[in-house]
């Protein structure tokens, strides 16, 4: 199997001593970020991201994936003990998660999403490891046609299809396009609403817009909204160990998640909201004690954490395979490639097999080592939890400025933060989606070269994104997703 | 028709008015664009048209009865407080502090403003503790991006006593 042959050859790569120990460095940091209350996988990558400028890309891409599942990992200790979703996907989890805590039993319920974690992570990653080799293939085919389109697809799923508003959804993901027009256009030099300023010359980067709204517009908004409310949080009281039972009603809700989680992160659908809900409500209904849903049920807590960790492998599918993100925390982490000048996609796979493989296998050993942190360490994490929020915003946003600033050295991009933060600000307080903004930046560019790719092999004839079947058929995909739900509203009203 | 909210009228002209000043920009790009057909000013030109749109298409919501699906605008509503002007400002002073001071005073000393004045509109009322916890932390952040990683960072004022120091 040429798969297996792949993969043994990257834990080869995985396992020589630096790069182990950038893996172990990455969880480790990631868990301790994550645990931040406030502070999601999508901040803490993009924090993180200045610290891999003098790294080799192998050892620095495998510790942003140990950093991208620690975040997540310590995000589901936060959303129990403190009830404070650090993102959308955790919502599911707090539902039952804290309720469990304040019943005394925040041990299991931690437990659970550990151990759940794990198996939906590994499980997750042998299906990566599986599926990526055939999508490659596939995307070998591929023509810039076809990659336009796809990308088109991935813009409209995650801004208009998903979501409360699919003009607020759109308006976000058109400000990222705006965004990521500034600079020079890599096609002729042209330099483009840049106003003469160098730093805009180069183009907005993402750490300061993700950094910027994710960090300074959370800052400004809980301090505006938050900051006189007091907070409680629960206490890490009693065992760790799950009874029984709680074995017995865990995993046949882990695995069901795994199914559901990672077939929705391999499609655009916005990365893990969907299916963590998805496996919240199935579970729900298969529970043999559904009444206790409500009140810290178990299956809740156990099903939505899986889902979480399957749909962020089933991430990387596409993301490693096509170079397509299909979340902001992923648009953050192709924004890592990009600073050591690698475009994830199938040519990668052929060009860089050490550096992709070896990111593969640090994934089974990055499960490991998280289940370790996080079961029987878990006393240290519940630690940071209770660091006074004053403090902790105060040094969220040192680390920020300080990743903005290590861009060109220059207080231009400090300004370009605070104005980022006024947005990131006002996108939380009027509910605008950040996500396809960020998807947006790092996309738009790559989504414009396609396009002008393909006309130019056409010779300007635009008809080439309809004739070409592949394309066409992710066209036909797009506008049935925008088109259906208005049909269907349409004919169930009359 | 009563618009539900004035800050949504207001962001929602807001994206009008970048819609038409993107396409403004758009109209002094060149267009010539080789064997494509389309230069570097097409998709600037498709973006902007689309603000256009969208920002029409909010300002429409706004006012017929508000952004649909929109958060109240009542903070209670919300189980937040009313908005808290003192804690905004405080955070906006450090980091334009943060800004004045890194060029000059460097590193440590803008991020020890920061740290201070970020703490202090999350209501710390104990600035000496915050500035020692912001001396050691960036401190400690300094020493490990320019002795660990090698990234320069400015020592500013402080360059004298960290170069006594070693560092």
């Amino acid at each position: 199997m040429e798969a297996l042959d792949a993969l043994l050859h990257g834990f080869g790569i995985a396992l020589q001593p630096m790069n182990l120990l950038w893996g172990f460095i990455g969880v480790t940091l990631g868990t301790f970020i994550g645990v931040l209350p406030g502070v999601g996988p999508a901040l803490t990558v993009a924090m993180l991201l200045p610290l891999t400028v003098k790294l080799d890309p192998t050892g620095a891409l495998i510790m942003f994936a140990g950093i991208y599942y620690g975040a997540m990992f310590g995000g589901s200790t936060t959303t129990i003990l403190l009830n404070t979703p650090g993102e959308s996907a955790s919502i599911a989890t707090a539902l039952e998660g804290n309720k469990m805590a304040k019943a005394g039993r925040a041990g299991p319920a931690l437990a659970t999403s550990a151990i759940g974690s794990f198996v939906a992570g590994t499980i997750a990653t042998v299906l990566l490891t599986l599926v990526a080799p055939l999508v490659v293939d596939l995307a070998l085919k591929f023509g810039p046609a076809e990659y336009f389109s796809l990308m088109v697809f991935a813009f409209i799923t995650v801004s208009a299809v998903l979501g409360s508003s699919t003009v607020r959804g759109l308006t976000s993901l058109f400000l990222g396009l705006f965004l990521g027009i500034i600079g020079i256009d890599s096609q002729t030099g042209q330099a483009r609403f840049a106003f003469g300023v160098p730093e805009l010359l180069d183009g907005v980067d993402v750490v300061v817009l993700a950094v910027g709204l994710f960090a300074v517009g959370e800052a400004l908004y809980v301090a505006a909204y938050q900051s006189r409310l007091t907070e409680t949080m629960e206490r890490m009281s009693g065992s760790i160990m799950m009874s029984a039972e709680d074995w017995k009603r865990s995993w046949p809700a882990w695995l069901r998640a795994t199914a559901i989680g990672f077939p929705f992160g391999t499609i655009p659908a916005g990365g893990s909201e969907i299916p963590t809900f998805l496996s919240y409500a199935i579970e729900k209904k298969l529970s043999k004690h559904p009444e206790e849903f409500g009140n810290g049920a178990i299956e809740g807590v156990a099903g939505p954490e899986a889902a979480n960790n399957a749909a962020a492998t089933g991430v990387l599918v596409p993301l490693l395979t096509l170079g397509i993100p299909t979340s902001a925390t992923a648009a953050i982490l192709l924004g890592a490639f990009q600073n050591y000048g690698l475009q994830p996609g199938p040519l990668l796979f052929q060009s860089q097999t050490d550096l992709v493989w070896g990111l593969i296998a640090s994934l089974y050993i990055g499960n490991i080592i998280l289940l370790i942190l996080n079961l029987p360490l878990i006393g240290i994490w519940v630690k940071v939890l209770s660091i006074p929020r004053d403090l902790l915003y105060a040094g969220i946003l040192v680390f920020a400025t300080l990743g903005a600033y290590s861009l060109h050295q220059s207080w231009v991009d400090l300004l370009t933060l605070y104005v980022f933060g006024l947005l990131g600000f006002a996108m939380r307080r009027w509910d605008i989606p950040v996500g396809p903004a960020v998807i947006g930046l790092i996309l738009g560019p790559l989504a414009e070269t396609q396009f002008r790719r393909a006309l130019s092999i056409s010779q300007g004839d635009a008809t080439v994104f309809f004739t070409q079947p592949i394309s066409a058929t992710f066209l036909a995909i797009t506008a049935a997703l925008i088109v259906l739900p208005w049909v269907m509203r349409r004919f169930r009203r009359g | 028709m009563k618009a539900r909210s004035p800050a949504e009228v207001a962001l929602s002209l807001g994206v009008l008015a970048l819609g038409i000043g993107v396409a403004a920009g758009t109209s002094m790009l060149p267009s010539e664009g080789g064997y494509a057909g389309i230069g570097p000013n097409f998709v600037p030109g498709v973006v902007g048209a689309g603000l256009v749109l969208l920002g029409g298409w909010l300002t429409y919501e706004a006012l017929a009865g508000g952004w649909r699906g929109a958060p109240p605008d009542d903070p209670a509503e919300r189980g937040e407080h009313a908005f808290h002007l003192p804690s905004f400002a405080w955070i906006s002073i450090g980091l334009f502090a943060h800004m004045a001071l890194i060029g000059t005073g460097g590193f440590v000393v803008a991020g020890v403003a920061l740290f201070a004045c970020v703490a202090r509109g999350f209501g710390s009322a104990r600035p000496v503790r915050d500035i020692a916890i912001a001396l050691v932390l960036s401190l400690s952040v300094f020493v490990f991006f320019v002795k660990l990683l090698n990234v320069g960072l400015p020592a500013g004022w402080l360059a004298p006593l960290l170069g006594a120091a070693g560092i």
